[in-house]
């Protein structure tokens, strides 16, 4: 998921100066499980709004509706077709993504140009949860994790050294940059004794090809998507879910 | 390590000699006027100078031009520092040919501290290659004329290549195991992080077991108590005696300079006697004195190591 945050309001509200009709739409995907994006969020940041003196109409997108899939998404902007043409501004709860591909559709799509305003700060590829969670990929296009015992060094180390660790690793195998988190290739490292595969460690790992993530990337799928349908037509797999593990968070 | 001989340095670590080099930083400053009148003051001292690369992520000025002008001016052969922090592996292309083009013979290849560490922590921290693959890259341009993708370079340049082990590291196995990576990739010398403890010198050797590739130990004979704090509350594995500390935070107490002067050089040679004695037993092929600014340190310790 993309983990975010919410911006300052003093910066928000600096976006928002000298406009008055605010549309403040939320995202039903990643932002919902950040509280950047869900219901409670979106209420709460027109509760503030109006309190600024401004006149809020909300776009709330149920769980699993992400702002960032436009299939889904625009037949909720479709539905606010007037509040947005009226508005002075969107004020979009969600990542940098899901205000990009909604600028697109209203200003290409339905013709609708207004200043789009990002009310969050997206954080990385994180995983974990549930209240704790760690930026463990970057979508680098070439995944090097088949090296490296499974944990990626160009985002686990300060540094994104493919050959460490470096000479800052502190005493209690912390990483120089941040005493909070663990040096990388300490882990690699005793991830591999323990894989009783410590010769590994001593390849050569070649410089990282970074013209996989020649930005942007742009690509297509061959078959097309259907969430709704998907969606409906996993139902019974969430059966697991009612006897779910609870997880001990480190 | 090749057979070819371009610098001093190399000359006297391929010859057995037991290596003395030193250390110069560059300042924030439009000139280098101050490491040129080290540099002057350390000739016949030491074999070679390191010329710090933007030390602690303070940015200072570039060290290949001041490698050029302290080499050109004081006449004192320099260990150009190359950090990868700051350049990917274009720019560090370019200043490996740059080095060679005005005739610098030794460059040191290091990761560098991270940016957010010094005077510009909203920089871009690059970090594009590591000390390994810039050891191994250099040594590719040198030997075999040619860059990492393959392409020739004309009249590739004459230099050798040295890396960094920090034998205070937490982890002592994966450090060593790393240090096995750069030896691998071609490294010529390695240069050891500053070290305070002979038992944290002997542990290193033992990890490292025998290898052919010499080791300079670092060790930093403080000018100043301010400089022995700065090293042991910023500088990562590197830990330094509280005794040694102490000594040097009483020196602060005396108001004359020239007494200052002369109890900060006896709680120095005090100190290093010790340590020094203990080096001539080990493997190392020498000693790096980082006395950056306190020239006058360098004879009263070699003198221990006659």
């Amino acid at each position: 998921m993309i983990a975010q945050e919410q911006k300052p309001m003093e910066e928000i509200l600096g976006y928002l100066d000298g406009k008055q009709k605010v549309v403040v739409m939320g995202c039903g995907g990643c932002a919902t499980f950040y509280g950047t994006g869900d219901k409670k969020a979106v209420n709460d940041m027109a509760e503030k709004l109006t309190k600024e003196g401004k006149s809020v109409t909300k776009i709330i997108l149920p769980l699993g509706i992400s702002a960032c899939e436009i299939d889904m998404s625009a037949a909720y902007l479709v539905k606010n077709r007037t509040a947005l043409e009226n508005s002075d501004a969107l004020l979009m709860m969600s990542c940098g993504d899901g205000v990009q591909v909604v600028t697109e559709y209203t200003d290409e799509t339905m013709g609708i140009t207004k200043e789009v305003i990002p009310a969050n700060d997206a954080l990385g590829l994180v995983g974990g949860g549930p209240t704790k969670f760690k930026e463990t990929c970057q979508s680098c296009g070439m995944c090097e994790l088949g090296k490296t015992a499974g944990i990626c060094p160009l985002t686990a180390c300060g540094k994104g050294l493919m050959n460490g660790p470096c000479g800052g690793v502190r005493e209690d195998d912390k990483c120089e940059v941040d005493p909070d988190k663990d040096c990388a290739w300490v882990k690699i490292y005793k991830r591999m004794e323990k894989l009783g595969d410590i010769k590994r460690f001593e390849q050569i790992n070649d410089p990282h090809q970074w013209s996989k993530a020649k930005r942007p990337r742009l690509f297509e799928i061959e078959k097309e998507v259907n969430p709704v349908a998907m969606m409906l037509g996993s139902l019974p797999a969430y059966l697991p879910l009612l006897g779910r593990p609870k997880i001990e968070e480190k | 390590m090749g057979d070819e001989v371009y610098s001093d340095l190399m000359r006297e670590l391929k010859e057995g000699e037991y290596v003395f080099t030193g250390e110069l930083e560059p300042e924030k400053a439009g000139n280098v006027n101050e490491p040129i009148r080290m540099a002057k003051e350390l000739k016949g001292l030491v074999v070679a100078c390191n010329v710090t690369d933007n030390p602690q992520s303070f940015a200072y000025v570039n060290s290949m031009a001041a490698s050029y002008k302290i080499q050109e001016e004081a006449g004192m052969e320099c260990v150009y520092q190359l950090r990868c922090a700051d350049r990917n592996r274009m720019a560090l292309l370019s200043d490996v040919l740059g080095a060679g083009t005005l005739g610098l013979k030794n460059i040191l290849a290091l990761a560098g501290d991270h940016v957010s560490l010094g005077d510009t922590p909203d920089a871009k921290p690059v970090f594009d290659l590591d000390s390994t693959t810039l050891i191994k890259m250099i040594r590719t341009v040198v030997d075999e004329g040619k860059d990492l993708g393959g392409n020739e370079i004309e009249d590739p340049p004459k230099l050798h290549v040295g890396g960094a082990a920090a034998p205070g590291a937490a982890h002592l196995k994966a450090e060593v195991a790393k240090v096995r990576r750069k030896i691998k990739a071609g490294v010529e010398y390695l240069q050891t992080q500053v070290v305070y403890y002979t038992d944290v010198l002997d542990k290193f050797f033992d990890e490292l077991g025998n290898v052919d590739t010499p080791v300079l130990v670092g060790i930093f004979p403080a000018r100043t108590f301010g400089q022995a704090d700065f090293f042991d509350k910023f500088v990562a594995g590197v830990d330094v005696p509280p005794d040694y500390l102490e000594a040097m935070r009483k020196t602060k107490e005396i108001k004359d300079k020239e007494k200052r002067k002369e109890e900060v050089d006896r709680v120095n040679v005090e100190f290093f006697t010790g340590f020094l004695e203990h080096l001539k037993g080990t493997p190392a092929a020498g000693c790096h004195m980082m006395a950056v600014g306190y020239p006058r340190i360098i004879p009263e310790l070699k003198k221990i190591m006659e």
